[in-house]
C-alpha cells in the first residue's frame, strides 16, 4: 500500500477544469518534486489533499483511508501536513508557541484540565516544550536563539522556516510544501534542500511544489508534473529534464510564438 | 512572554498580590454607600469585558451580542428568584448555564461566519434578544420589567449594605480571572490566539477551529450570564433596556480602551471607565466631552489599547503607521 494514492482527481472551478484526472501515488520516506508553469494546478492540488479544496471527482487515499471529504484539521490529525504558498505565520505569537501549536494534537488538555491543572497537565507541557525546542533545532541556529520573538519580527526567511516547524511539530509522515524557497538566495536554498533532506531522513515524505529547478532537481527522488491540470510527465529528475512534452509546457512548441 | 504578560501566574504574584491587597483594602477608603456603589459597578464590569475578551480580544471572533448575554443571565436569576424562590446560591450558576446553552446554540449556527457578518448576526441576534424580553410578557413581564429580586443571602444572613456586595463582586472577579487566566494560558488559550492570527493555517496546523470557537464563545457568554445574575440580584430589579446594544458598547469600549487580546486590558478598561464619569462629574455637561477625548486620544495615540497587544488593532489611513523593522532583512 502506497502512502499516499491519488486516483482520476478532478477540480473544476466554473468552467475552467483546474484539475483534471491526476493520478499518482507517494511512497514512503520519499522526496517527490511537483512542478508545472504558472496555473497548471499544483496548488489547487495540495488545497485538495490537505483538506482545503473538496474534489469533484476521484479519490485519494492516505494510508489506505479516504480523504476526499475531510476537513483540514482531520488530515492534518492523520498525518498530512501543509505549509503555504503565501507566509502564514501566527503574527502575533512567539517562535516557540508557533511549534506548541503544531503540536496540540499530541496534547490532551481540554477546558476543564487547564482550568484544574492537574500534575499531568504541568507535566503534558514540560514534555511539548522540550519536544518543540528539539524540533526548532533542526533549523541550525536560526530559530533557536529566537524562542521567545514574535513571528513578525523575524525575516522572511526565518518566517518560512518557521511554518515548516510549525508543520513538523504535527508529527506527520506526508508534508507537504508549497514554495519554500520563494524569495529566499541561494544560500538559504540550499539551506532549505538540506532541511528537506533531514526531514525525509527522519522518515518522512516529502511532496514539495518549487520553482527552483535547481532546488527541485537537486532535493528530488522522483517528479510530477502538471500543466493544465492534468499529469503530463511523472519520473527520475533526469527522465523529467530530457521529457520533450516537459520541456515543451515549459518552453513553449517549436515554432510557436513565446 | 506575549500571551502571558501580565497574566495571574507566579511570575507575576507581586503585581496581582497587590492587585488584590488593595481591593481587600479598598472599603476602607471608600466609606461612602455611593463610592461604594461606583466600585461594585467596576467589579461587574471587569467580569463582562474580560468574558468578552476571551471572543474578542484572544480569540478574534467579533461578537457585538454581549448585552444580550448580560440580560439573559440577569433574567434568569430573577425569574428563578422571584418564581421559585430559588436563593443567589442556586441563581448564579444556573444563569451561566442558561447564557452558556444560548451562546452555545448561537454559536453553532452562526460561526460559520467570521468577520463583519459574525458582528451583523450578533448585533441582529442582541435586537432579536431585546424585543423578545420586552414582548414575551408571561415570562418577563415586558416592559414592567421584574422588580422584588431578593438580595443574596447567606445561611439567613441577607446581603444589604454595598459593602457585602463590593466583597461579593470581588469573589466572583477573583473566580472569573482565575478561571479565564488558566484557559488562556493553556493549549486551548493558544489555540484561541492560533486561530485569531490565522485560521487557515490553524486548521492545517490541526486545530478544530470550529470547536475551539465555540468553546470561546461559550466560555465568554457563561461570564456574562454570571454577572447578570448578580447585576439582578444587587438592583433587584431587572428590565429590558439595561441590556440593550448600546450596554454592548459600553463593555466593548472597556475592552478596546483597555486593550484587546491582553488580560490586564478589561480590567483597565473596566475600571477606568467606570471611575472616569465620576471623578468628572464636576464638570457637568462637558463630562461627556471628556469621555469623548479620551477615548479619541486611545485610539489616536495607543490603538491597540492601553495594555493591549502591538499590531492587534492595525490603523488605516490617516492613523496608518509604518510597519516595525523585521529583524534582519539581509541574509
Amino acid at each position: 500500500m502506497s502512502l499516499l494514492e491519488v486516483s482520476g482527481l478532478g477540480v473544476a472551478f466554473g468552467g475552467l477544469a483546474a484539475l483534471k484526472n491526476v493520478s499518482f501515488s507517494l511512497e514512503d520516506h520519499e522526496i517527490v518534486g511537483l512542478i508545472g508553469p504558472n496555473g497548471a494546478g499544483k496548488t489547487t492540488l495540495f488545497n485538495c489533499l490537505s483538506g482545503f479544496q473538496a474534489p469533484d471527482q476521484g479519490t485519494m487515499r492516505f494510508r489506505g483511508e479516504p480523504m476526499e471529504r475531510r476537513a483540514p484539521y482531520e488530515i492534518a490529525a492523520r498525518g498530512l501536513a501543509r505549509t503555504f504558498q503565501t507566509s502564514r505565520v501566527f503574527k502575533r505569537m512567539t517562535v516557540l508557541e508557533h511549534v506548541l501549536v503544531g503540536l496540540h494534537r499530541h496534547q490532551r488538555a481540554g477546558f476543564w484540565a487547564a482550568v484544574a491543572r492537574p500534575r499531568w497537565v504541568a507535566d503534558e507541557e514540560r514534555t511539548a516544550r522540550a519536544r518543540g525546542i528539539a524540533l526548532l533545532g533542526l533549523f541550525e541556529d536560526r530559530l533557536l536563539p529566537r524562542l521567545d520573538d514574535f513571528a513578525d519580527s523575524l525575516s522572511y526567511a526565518n518566517r518560512r522556516r518557521l511554518e515548516i516547524a510549525r508543520a513538523l511539530a504535527t508529527e506527520p509522515t506526508l508534508l507537504l510544501l508549497d514554495e519554500p524557497t520563494a524569495g529566499m538566495n541561494p544560500h538559504e536554498s540550499a539551506g532549505i534542500v538540506r532541511l528537506i533532506q533531514a526531514i525525509r531522513d527522519r522518515g518522512i515524505t516529502v511532496f514539495l511544489i518549487e520553482h527552483d529547478m535547481k532546488v527541485i532537481m537537486n532535493a528530488s527522488d522522483r517528479i510530477v508534473v502538471l500543466d493544465h491540470g492534468e499529469k503530463i510527465a511523472e519520473g527520475r529528475p533526469e527522465e523529467i529534464r530530457r521529457n520533450p512534452d516537459v520541456v515543451s509546457a515549459y518552453m513553449g512548441h517549436r515554432g510557436a510564438r513565446a | 512572554m506575549a500571551l502571558h504578560a501580565f497574566v495571574p501566574r507566579r511570575e507575576n504574584r507581586l503585581l496581582w498580590g497587590g492587585a488584590l491587597g488593595v481591593a481587600l483594602l479598598l472599603p476602607l477608603a471608600l466609606r461612602s454607600e455611593y463610592l461604594l456603589s461606583i466600585a461594585v459597578q467596576a467589579g461587574i464590569y471587569v467580569i463582562l469585558a474580560s468574558s468578552l475578551n476571551v471572543t474578542n480580544g484572544y480569540t478574534g471572533l467579533f461578537s457585538f451580542g454581549h448585552a444580550a448575554f448580560y440580560g439573559i443571565g440577569a433574567y434568569t436569576a430573577a425569574i428563578l428568584a422571584t418564581r421559585l424562590g430559588w436563593s443567589f446560591t442556586l441563581t448564579l450558576p444556573a444563569a451561566g448555564l442558561v447564557a452558556g446553552l444560548i451562546g452555545a446554540a448561537l454559536a453553532l449556527i452562526t460561526l460559520r461566519l467570521s468577520g463583519i457578518f459574525l458582528a451583523l448576526v450578533t448585533i441582529g441576534f442582541q435586537e432579536i434578544t431585546f424585543l423578545v424580553t420586552l414582548n414575551w410578557i408571561g415570562l418577563t413581564r415586558g416592559p414592567m420589567g421584574i422588580p422584588g429580586v431578593p438580595p443574596p443571602a447567606l445561611g439567613g444572613f441577607e446581603l444589604r449594605g454595598n459593602i457585602g456586595f463590593y466583597y461579593l463582586i470581588l469573589a466572583l472577579d477573583v473566580l472569573t480571572l482565575f478561571v479565564l487566566a488558566r484557559v488562556v494560558t493553556s493549549r486551548v488559550g493558544r489555540a484561541f490566539v492560533a486561530i485569531r492570527e490565522d485560521e487557515l493555517a490553524a486548521q492545517a496546523s490541526g486545530l478544530p477551529t470550529f470547536k475551539l470557537k465555540v468553546l470561546a464563545f461559550v466560555i465568554a457568554t457563561f461570564f456574562a450570564g454570571l454577572a447578570g445574575a448578580f447585576f439582578a440580584h444587587h438592583a433587584r430589579f431587572v428590565s429590558a433596556d439595561s441590556f440593550r446594544l448600546d450596554e454592548t458598547f459600553v463593555i466593548l469600549t472597556m475592552l478596546i480602551v483597555g486593550g484587546l487580546g491582553s488580560f490586564l486590558g478589561p480590567i483597565i478598561g473596566a475600571v477606568a471607565l467606570v471611575v472616569l464619569p465620576e471623578i468628572s462629574r464636576f464638570l457637568a455637561e462637558y463630562r461627556g466631552v471628556v469621555y469623548g477625548l479620551v477615548l479619541i486620544a486611545v485610539i489616536l495615540f495607543r490603538p491597540e489599547g492601553v495594555a493591549g497587544v502591538p499590531g492587534i488593532i492595525q490603523p488605516r489611513g490617516l492613523l496608518a503607521r509604518p510597519a516595525p523593522p523585521a529583524e534582519d532583512l539581509a541574509p
